[in-house]
């Protein structure tokens, strides 16, 4: 399989949104960057998460590069020791993470090590399930943010990812986040957007998939017309890398794309507290070692840009970044130069209100399960160290009565009150 | 209403690609028996496709290597032929009279689901779509194995690295878990026997040849979902395709596809039983003539091919001549679904996922673009003070909502606002 994309992960119940959102008024060029007119206020938290679809091997992405074990057990997926980026005696970031460790050395990287769920499942599908959904022992869904959604009060901006198709993770049993595409929303305008906001009107009683239908179009009207003018704005200056052609480096990719958005909306006061982006590509069954790297050196440079981007904003201070995959890799390699599916992999999180260092305990590439690594953290503990402490939202509505947390947020300051 | 006008809705757009003017108001005066009998048959020759040229897609030959002399002549190539091919299916599922096998060869691409953007030759990808038609209502047996002889889905899931020395998982766990008998029906150590099982096989990138390489064989016995034998990987295919499991998982995909994507399949679906000898057209049969066709609540959406194709029906468009086909493939992308190119080797999302705000932009902006190619003949011919109701029969829709009909009311004498309409709206969009 080449790419696992966020697209295969869409089985949710179609939420149906409640009738007092529908917005009559759809013309756009009449509005100007309805954001100004109830922006989040300042010093909200946000979150922006990344999801690589795939598998990312966790292993050559946080590297035991003084473990023998790491090097005879994939000879032909290891790097060489002098390429990789050290953090510790023991462990190295990725050779192409460079920008990613110029943040850590700043201390605003906290990696998460061996994080997965009990019993882990090797398949793409089920086990980004159960990410997604926050529910690792029962299918539910919903996803772990979009129950919180249904928590909130309604509004299509709160929660946004971009791209055409919905993750499951922002599915909630009510509402669910909105899509937007990377070209943004150019909606009809005149008699047919008056005869579009009439076909999509909400009627009582109408069966789910329908309504979703129905909802669908109509968001459309009211996603577009306050982020139409926003996006039509240039992208953000990143003050700290270099200009090339009169642009920063490292925008050539769809990832660096998708947060190039999310950087304007953030800038522009979007309502909005939750963002999801996200990579495909790293289901690396075979020639991994370059696939990989170049992958890893794509998240590691968007991410900088968008941290670099994020200071000529008033928001630096108030954006968390979260970045996961559904599994991790096999120890050994397969033989085809590249790595199996396997259990944990390392989390990370990024932010100016991230508390920088390590969290979690390494798994032993010597003490293996069935091959694979222990799982040290459950994701969970990190579902709710975030709806805590960067959604300001109580735990249950989303987890139950889960009660682990990793600390890897910096105390909120009382100047902020 | 006429009588069974919700299953005979559903029959035309789920086990056909919906209807062409004039179809569904015939399907409701022969009744519901004798629609099955048009829907289920399945002649040698259809009348509508005989203008489609048989489509012979050339060798290539192998990839010239990066910056070498012939890169780009090949690489144009190479592009041609894939809009070939996809143009040639698309006009096959537009064109055609009898819709049933070109729907099951769809339902088996997303089944076994192969992407172009990793086989990279068009050739190779139209000789898997030859053998999914031509078993497509065949025997799932004969099928199953084909398969794993196939050089595209082999090239897919990386079998032609799979060796004995360097054992790769990665056909062997999809081929239990996404083809044969479903997730969580195996343990991680049947999904490391059944790679061993699958060694060998090379293919030749250029053509899809696929022969087994005795060396690169793992012939030593595996003990797999309990039984221990040496298997080859026809006999593997086999013995997955005769677990009890697999009867129940093709079960279960033809619900998904066929009945509902969000309720769960009773287990009493009668397709299962029919499927007991792993015959796939009594199971489809079954479905089509199940009685919960007329359960209101077994709602289905049409994924944007099915949309794209149906409306072309309605349109009386063929998609080979539309103007650009470019375009017409940047709109399925945006839509999140073109043919020979699935997301993953778990194939195409269904409902929710096809309903986004995003994809309801697209689709306005796509079916406008369609509507300035069509002359909306069967529109205008229905008189503007019928439009409303009549057009209920040229859509083959169960029936408009009362939203619905007091929008399209407004639109009743512009034909092409009209037509944009109905083409978005939840009733169309949404399989009743």
């Amino acid at each position: 399989m080449l790419k696992v994309t966020r697209r295969k992960f869409l089985q949710y119940t179609g939420g149906s949104v409640a009738t007092g959102l529908f917005a009559p008024l759809l013309n756009i060029e009449d509005i100007s960057a309805a954001a100004i007119s109830r922006p989040l206020p300042p010093n909200t938290p946000i979150l922006v998460l990344i999801t690589l679809y795939g598998g990312n091997d966790g292993i050559n992405t946080v590297i035991p590069y003084t473990d023998s074990i790491y090097y005879s057990s994939r000879p032909e997926v290891s790097y060489k020791a002098e390429t990789m980026l050290p953090l510790d005696s023991e462990l190295a970031l990725n050779p192409a993470m460079k920008g990613l460790k110029g943040l850590w050395d700043q201390n605003k990287v906290a990696i998460i090590r061996g994080v997965g769920y009990p019993n882990p499942d090797y398949s793409h599908f089920s086990s980004m399930a159960k990410w997604q959904t926050g529910s690792p022992d029962r299918h539910v869904n919903t996803g772990w943010l979009g129950r919180w959604i249904d928590s909130q009060p309604e509004d299509p901006l709160l929660a946004i990812s971009l791209g055409s198709v919905l993750p499951p993770l922002l599915a909630g049993a009510k509402r669910s986040g909105s899509a937007l595409p990377l070209g943004g929303l150019v909606v009809p305008t005149g008699s047919l957007a008056y005869q579009c906001a009439q076909l999509s009107q909400p009627i009582k009683g109408e069966s789910k998939l329908m309504a979703a239908a129905a909802t669908s179009m109509r968001n459309l009207f009211n996603l577009s017309e306050t982020v139409q003018p926003i996006l039509k704005t240039p992208v953000l200056n990143a003050p700290d890398l270099p200009t090339i052609n009169g642009g920063n480096a490292g925008g050539d990719n769809n990832l660096a794309q998708q947060l190039d958005v999310v950087g304007k909306l953030i800038a522009a006061n979007a309502p909005t507290k939750v963002w999801s982006v996200s990579l495909g590509g790293f289901d690396t069954h075979a020639d991994e070692a370059n696939a990989q790297a170049s992958l890893l050196g794509v998240v590691s440079d968007s991410v900088t840009r968008f941290m670099s981007q994020l200071k000529t904003t008033t928001r630096a201070e108030d954006v968390t970044i979260m970045i996961y995959s559904e599994f991790g890799r096999r120890v050994a390699a397969n033989g085809s130069q590249g790595t199996d599916h396997g259990t944990s992999g390392p989390v990370f999180i990024v932010g100016n209100g991230v508390k920088g260092g390590y969290y979690g305990d390494q798994p032993s590439l010597k003490n293996l399960i069935k091959g694979d690594l222990a799982i040290t953290t459950d994701f969970r503990d990190i579902y709710a160290t975030v709806i805590e402490g960067i959604l300001k939202s109580p735990v249950e509505t989303s987890l139950g009565q889960w009660q682990g947390r990793v600390k890897f947020l910096k105390p909120v300051s009382s100047a902020l009150g | 209403m006429e009588k069974n006008r919700l299953e005979i809705s559903r029959l035309v757009n789920r086990f056909g690609f919906g209807p062409k003017p004039g179809e569904f108001s015939a399907n409701l005066k022969v009744g519901l028996e004798k629609t099955q009998n048009k829907i289920l048959s399945n002649p040698e020759t259809d009348t509508g496709l005989k203008t489609i040229k048989d489509l012979t897609l050339s060798d290539l030959g192998p990839r010239p290597k990066p910056n070498s002399a012939g890169v780009i002549d090949f690489a144009v190539a190479r592009r041609n032929q894939q809009a070939q091919l996809t143009l040639w299916w698309l006009d096959r599922m537009v064109l055609g009279d009898y819709g049933l096998k070109e729907k099951m060869t769809w339902f088996w691409h997303g089944h076994w689901a192969t992407s172009i953007n990793k086989v990279d030759f068009p050739l190779v990808m139209y000789k898997q779509n030859q053998t999914l038609r031509a078993n497509s209502l065949g025997n799932f047996k004969t099928m199953s194995r084909a398969m794993i002889n196939d050089g595209a889905l082999q090239i897919w899931l990386d079998g032609q690295t799979n060796s004995v020395k360097s054992p790769n998982e990665n056909l062997g766990r999809e081929l239990m878990e996404l083809f044969t008998i479903g997730v969580n029906r195996y343990s991680e150590d049947d999904v490391k026997a059944a790679a061993r099982a699958l060694t060998g096989y090379q293919v030749v990138r250029s053509n899809g040849e696929v022969t087994v390489n005795q060396r690169r064989r793992d012939t030593n016995p595996i003990t797999i979902l309990g039984s221990t034998n040496t298997f080859t990987g026809d006999s593997l295919s086999d013995f997955l395709v005769d677990r009890p499991d697999c009867q129940n998982f093709i079960a279960e995909r033809i619900w998904y596809r066929f009945i509902s994507s969000t309720e769960p399949m009773p287990a009493n679906f009668a397709s299962k039983k029919a499927f007991s000898n792993r015959e796939i057209y009594p199971a489809i049969t079954a479905a089509a003539k199940s009685d919960l066709l007329a359960n209101s609540k077994y709602e289905l959406v049409k994924s944007p091919v099915e949309w794209f194709v149906s409306a072309c029906r309605a349109l009386e468009i063929v998609p080979s001549k539309l103007e650009t086909s470019e375009r017409l493939f940047n709109y399925l992308d945006k839509l999140g679904q073109v043919p020979f190119a699935p997301p993953n080797v778990g194939g195409w999302p269904a409902e929710a996922a096809w309903l986004s705000s995003a994809t309801s932009l697209y689709r306005i902006d796509f079916a406008n673009w369609l509507i300035k190619r069509s002359q909306l003949q069967a529109l205008r011919n229905i008189p503007v003070s019928n439009r409303v109701i009549e057009s209920q029969n040229w859509l083959g829709i169960f029936q408009w909502s009362e939203r619905t009909k007091s929008t399209l009311n407004s639109a009743s004498s512009d034909p092409a606002q009209f037509a944009l309409l109905a083409l978005c709206s939840p009733e169309y969009v949404v399989s009743a």
